[in-house]
């Protein structure tokens, strides 16, 4: 069976009754006999609620009445008065400031026409949005109801591209909290995930000192974000920092990183790929390790490449794994806060400014209202993305297997 | 000596592509070590030292002292080991907790079938809102809970039974990793004030059970691939030879599984172990952890790099060293025992 | 078959771990285990000399006190902690946080009620938000007749502005916060340059010693070193230089608001132009990095000599001890203009005898007295042997003997604020500053202090929003270049009106009246 199959979660569909083809009566029995048995292992009466329902009931329990409680936050405006705490409901005051009002250069950023390469953008994103829509429409297989949902999908898709070509490919426009976060978030797992992979390929092969270069990769994990950001301050730091000399020596003495946005940016991302590099590492690794060799080593000895073997049999075998993994950093990695906050307090002027970071600095300032409407943006854009990805992979994972 | 470089099966790699990896390996390893490297030597610097350059080597750029060593572990003293036991107690619980909890229901969801109903859990969160909302307008609490969980009963069997859609396991797996979504700040002072109902805060319970339901997602999304990479054979004819899942599972399944636990363990030890936002909001005096004071180590009289390093260094500690132990684990060695045992 | 750590231990230890810590101090104890709480186990001070009395005044009492975790700040109560139980019985715990929490956990811990702390060592530029809702006790009579407190020995502005809200007193002063520009003195008086006087001034001087290397070390080193990192403190200084544009009749006037309707001060105005401008041009003569430098970085550059002039708290003086730039140092009072805002016209007048009353030698002064000065406060919901055993530490530490001593020493974090701290020179020559220096920092502190027309930080409800989001954010832009002048004035203006209105205009304003009026 193979491993896409497996991790697809599907059940054997054999009723406890249902015969086998092809059977005699005793074997049939026999066989039914063993299959009531594997249905018991498949559906067991109390394991199967056991195994599950501490984990449900616990994360219930917690998450349930912060969250109503944060939606109502989100939704009104704390005040202090005369001992105790006021509530006042403003509807959607919080929202509206940030997509619409005050905040909105800061959330969303400055917007402004394209320019030839922006425009160039839109247009190819819209062409293929129109594409994909008009042949599902066409396929005939799809409901009304379903139809409309993606036609609504469509649009927001590319206003949203609009959106980001208006901050970052026009003349004059400036990226808010939100296309900094995605910068972050896409330009991180790219770099996370290749280096992740690459070191863990490295790390399973027989060279000397593996162990010692498997546990040292995983230190950057170890530290806290708080410390790893006041760690990549000082070494960032080019007055004197340890690349104080280095700076010095290439004639940068009177330049500093700090000052443009997307050194700031660039600086960020270094920073956040050096402490998460070693998550997806030690996932790949043990991914790695679980690996049945034999079939790969059989595969090498009948003349196959290296390379092929790597894309053929390494690469689809730890596909599940990888989705995973990177499933898990887009959701985390939109929640960056420590890096942007601690090197540069989201500098320069909003440039690093992550939706989270936002979201801290009014909730600093207990404008626990605009914090919870930023936090919940925040949940809707990342559930988004994360279903979108989610039925990507998981078509394409089906469609492998 | 034997070239340590040499190719040791038809598989492995040639030695020139060996020495090419070594090289590559030891060239993150320095980018990872170098930072590291240089915490230490801070820790070692007084704050003029810090402030009037960088120094690389001790005794030979610079006089080092043990002032932030000294001012930590022995001027402090309590009120560093004090946290650094929290940190300890809660990290270790609740990785362990989070660990069988989320392992179980990663299993579970590969092997089992569940199909909870959408009207079901429509039902669970409408009366679950009830109950919130008789709260707030006065009702003592143990008394909206019960009304609502009796409310919820009743209400599941009758009309509940009416609703057949239902949902699958990849949709719980979905609910359970998008838990993480939402950025702790939004939840933490809700969380304050559940807590302060319960009359625990400040308490390492708290930070126990929040870190356990924190992580758990990320356990079982984790275990869920290392389960369903692991040929059913095993398991389907282990029960047909008659044994229970309890049995099979302990026997076959967590066995094979180890380098997946371990490294899952590591992750969510770390995660618990460095955490910092939940754990300034839900504690004070009693239940400090180590994150709290490395933070603080940023006064206004701007960050003192020298204690923080000392922090720092000595809060990885006892994660590297269950990292160097729990290593070996991460190998394949057992897998193979164990197909052809 | 191997069992590696079974899976039964692991979930009895783990239980065995959740019932320890559950039943682990979850309360506070009534009594004080020392290795439960971080707080009083510093080594006693040794400074008394005389057997004390054994005192039973406020036996087993224990006072919890909520404060910053500096080690400044928290290092003074901590030292003098037992001192104060071997006197009076009481056992204070003090409870360090983070800068950026003690707000927050203050308030937190007020507003539900859960009052896990009798009483706090913090900003009284929170006044406005704690008085409001009666979180805080009235300590005007108590202060008025505890002799050994000597209420009157502290600074005017301090008595009268800081600790008092709406004509009440709530907190004790522990330490006096402004800002003072600090000069180098040698390369100064070398040069025979006189210390910057107005604003313009300071640029000129900072132009002069720009890339010029001022410690001998053969680098070239920088003019002026402000620190101007966005959310750290940055936000502060543009108070300081735009104090003396904006406020010239005295400290009742204000600073941030029109008195009579609100309109930001702060916002599309000649003098904020000017102030804005010239805060930008410090960036030029400075550190390539100053946009990302927090206090801790620029005072690293000032005591190893990097710097020809820098603004600070009363901080630098004493840290100077023990660098290159020991008896180097040289204070002065923060820079003034020879113009101020006409409010009604928003245009800048020249000074004279009208616009400017409390001007020296036709400069407006208006030091800036940033942030207030860690003060303490008593937490009006706790039991009253705890409130009146946290007023008598406050008071203990507040007392001339005690502080005096204290604010001589830079671990502490406290500056000067009484003026018995000015008159002996002898604890500041002790903790090593040369009789010179010493005389020269003291002098520009008593100037600051005894000016009258300082500038009282904002104190009204929201003041964290107003300063640390609207003001520290638009701040970051301007000097990012994001924004123009005119914009970021209009962004500031923007967003303490859209708060104003959000809190309600009128009480804002009765508020800031409120907080600049006194009474004696």
């Amino acid at each position: 069976m193979s491993p896409a199959l497996a991790s697809s979660g599907r059940s054997i569909d054999l009723e406890p009754d249902e015969p086998i083809p092809g059977r005699s009566a005793a074997g049939a029995r026999a066989t039914r006999r063993a299959i009531s048995s594997l249905g018991a292992w498949r559906s067991d009466g109390a394991a199967r609620w056991l195994f599950i329902w501490p984990t449900v009931l616990l994360i219930l329990v917690l998450s349930i009445f912060p969250l109503i409680a944060s939606v109502a936050l989100s939704v009104s405006r704390l005040a202090f008065s005369e001992g105790s705490v006021d509530l006042k409901f403003v509807g959607f005051n919080n929202y509206q400031s940030l997509l619409f009002g005050t905040e909105r250069t800061h959330f969303l950023g400055v917007l402004k026409a394209p320019n030839p390469i922006g425009w160039a953008i839109v247009i190819v994103v819209a062409a293929l949005t129109a594409r994909a829509f008009v042949r599902s429409m066409r396929s005939g297989r799809v409901r009304a109801i379903f139809l409309a949902i993606r036609l609504i999908t469509g649009v927001l898709l590319v206003g949203f591209v609009w959106l980001i070509v208006g901050a970052l490919a026009s003349d004059g426009g400036r990226p808010g909290a939100l296309i900094v976060t995605l910068t972050f978030v896409f330009a991180g797992i790219t770099l996370q995930y290749a280096l992740g992979l690459g070191l863990a390929m490295l790390a399973v092969q027989q060279v000397p000192f593996r162990r010692f270069f498997r546990v040292v990769f995983l230190i950057p994990l170890t530290i806290t974000p708080v410390g790893v950001g006041y760690m990549f301050l000082m070494m960032t730091d080019t007055s004197k920092g340890p690349i104080e000399p280095l700076w010095i020596a290439l004639g940068l003495r009177n330049f500093t990183w700090v000052t443009d946005p997307w050194l700031a940016r660039a600086a960020v991302i270094i920073g956040d790929t050096w402490q998460w590099t070693p998550f997806v590492f030690v996932v790949l690794l043990a991914a790695l390790e679980s690996l049945d060799q034999e079939v790969r080593e059989a595969a090498l000895v009948d003349g196959a490449s290296r390379w092929q073997s790597f894309v053929h049999i390494t690469m689809p075998a730890i596909l599940p794994v990888t989705t995973t993994i990177i499933l898990i950093r887009i959701i985390e990695g939109f929640k960056i806060i420590d890096m942007p906050n601690i090197l540069l307090g989201g500098g320069p002027g909003t440039a690093t400014q992550s939706m989270t970071l936002q979201a801290y600095i009014d909730w600093n300032t207990l404008n626990l209202g605009r914090s919870a409407a930023i936090a919940y943006l925040l949940l809707i854009l990342v559930s988004v993305v994360a279903t979108a990805y989610v039925s990507f992979v998981r078509r394409r994972v089906t469609e492998i297997a | 000596m034997r070239n340590p470089f040499r190719r040791r099966s038809a598989a492995d790699l040639s030695p020139p592509a060996k020495v090419g990896a070594f090289v590559l390996l030891l060239a993150w390893a320095v980018v990872v070590l170098f930072p590291i490297y240089w915490l230490l030597v801070t820790s070692f610097k007084t704050p003029y030292q810090v402030d009037k350059g960088p120094f690389y080597i001790p005794f030979v750029d610079f006089q080092p002292t043990l002032d932030a060593w000294r001012y930590i572990l022995v001027e402090l003293g309590n009120d560093t080991l004090h946290p650094y036991t929290n940190t300890v107690i809660v990290g270790l619980t609740s990785s362990i907790i989070a660990l069988i909890l989320g392992a179980a229901a990663a299993y579970a969801l590969v092997r089992f079938t569940y199909r909870p109903r959408v009207g079901i859990i429509g039902l669970f969160i409408g009366c679950g809102a009830s109950a919130f909302v008789a709260t707030i307008v006065g009702a003592p609490l143990p008394i909206a809970l019960a009304g609502a969980a009796g409310a919820f009963v009743v209400l599941a069997q009758t009309i509940g039974r009416r609703f057949s859609r239902a949902l699958g396991n990849s949709d719980i797996a979905f609910w359970l990793i998008s838990q993480r979504i939402l950025p702790p700040i939004a939840v933490v002072i809700p969380m304050y004030v559940l807590f302060q109902q319960v009359g625990l805060l400040d308490s390492l319970a708290a930070l126990v059970v929040t870190y356990v339901a924190t992580n758990l997602p990320i356990v079982i999304w984790l275990m869920r691939d290392y389960f369903a990479s692991l040929p059913r054979e095993l398991e389907e004819s282990a029960a047909v030879d008659g044994a229970s899942v309890y049995r099979i599972v302990r026997s076959i399944v967590l066995p094979i599984s180890v380098p997946g636990l371990v490294a899952t363990f590591l992750i969510v030890l770390v995660f618990a172990w460095n955490e910092f936002l939940i754990a300034l909001v839900l504690t004070s005096a009693h239940a400090q952890t180590m994150p709290l004071q490395v933070a603080a180590q940023n006064a206004t009289r701007g960050p003192q790099w020298w204690a923080m390093s000392v922090l720092i260094l000595i809060m990885i500690v006892p994660v590297v060293l269950m990292a160097i132990v729990l290593e070996r684990y991460i190998t394949r060695g057992l897998l193979i025992g164990a197909l052809k045992g | 078959m191997r069992k590696g750590w079974s899976l039964r231990g692991a979930g009895l230890f783990a239980s065995l771990a959740l019932l320890a810590s559950a039943c682990a101090p979850a309360t506070p104890s009534a009594t004080a285990p020392a290795s439960a709480a971080p707080g009083a186990s510093a080594p006693a001070s040794g400074a008394a000399a005389s057997q004390p009395p054994q005192g039973d005044k406020f036996k087993g009492v224990n006072v919890n006190i909520l404060t910053f975790n500096g080690p400044q700040v928290a290092e003074p109560l901590q030292r003098r902690a037992p001192d104060f139980e071997r006197l009076t019985g009481a056992h204070i715990n003090v409870i360090a946080v983070g800068f950026q929490t003690i707000y927050d956990k203050a308030l937190l811990d007020a507003s539900t009620k859960t009052n896990s702390f009798d009483a706090y060592v913090f900003n009284p530029q929170w006044l406005g938000d704690f008085v409001g809702p009666g979180y805080l006790l009235d300590l005007t009579d108590r202060v008025n007749s505890d002799p050994d407190l000597n209420w009157q020995d502290i600074g005017p502005f301090f008595r009268d502005f800081n600790a008092t809200y709406n004509g009440k007193v709530y907190t004790i002063p522990l330490d006096g916060d402004f800002h003072m520009v600090y000069y180098r003195k040698d390369i100064l008086e070398k040069d025979g340059v006189k210390p910057p006087a107005t604003w313009d001034d300071y640029l000129t001087v900072a132009q002069k010693y720009q890339g010029k290397d001022l410690n001998g070390d053969g680098q070239p080193d920088y003019g002026s070193c402000i620190a101007k990192k966005k959310g750290a403190q940055s936000y502060w200084w543009i108070i300081s230089v735009a104090g003396g544009l904006l406020q010239s009749q005295g400290t009742q006037q204000g600073a941030f608001f029109d008195t009579k309707d609100m309109k930001p001060l702060f916002g599309p105005n000649e003098a904020m132009t000017k102030a804005l401008e010239t805060y930008k041009k410090t960036t030029e003569s400075g550190p390539p990095d100053e946009t990302n430098l927090d206090v801790g970085g620029t005072r690293g550059l000032f005591t190893t000599g990097r710097c020809a002039l820098s603004m600070d708290w009363g901080d630098i003086g004493t840290l100077a001890i023990g660098t290159y730039a020991q008896d180097k140092t040289g204070a002065t009072i923060t820079p003034g203009w020879k113009q101020t805002l006409d409010r009604n016209s928003g245009k800048l007048v020249n000074c004279d005898a009208t616009t400017c009353p409390k001007a020296v030698d036709g400069v407006n002064y208006a030091p800036f007295a940033s942030f207030g000065g860690w003060s303490g406060a008593v937490n009006a919901a706790a039991p009253k042997a705890q409130q009146d055993a946290a007023f008598a530490f406050l008071a203990y530490m507040s007392a001339p003997k005690q502080s005096g001593e204290d604010v001589t020493l830079g671990k502490t974090g406290y500056n000067p604020y009484r003026t018995s701290h000015f008159e002996n020179l002898d604890p500041w020559l002790k903790a090593g500053l040369s009789r010179d220096a010493a005389t020269n920092y003291l002098n520009a502190i008593k100037a600051s202090l005894q000016n009258p027309n300082m500038v009282l930080d904002l104190r009204i409800p929201l003041t964290k929003r107003y300063e640390q989001d609207v003001l520290d954010t638009a701040l970051a832009e301007y000097l990012a270049g994001q924004l123009d002048a005119s914009a970021t004035e209009q962004q500031i203006s923007d967003g303490w009106n859209a708060i104003s209105d959000e809190a309600g205009r009128d009480k804002q304003l009765q508020a800031y009246v409120a907080s600049l009026g006194v009474q004696r």
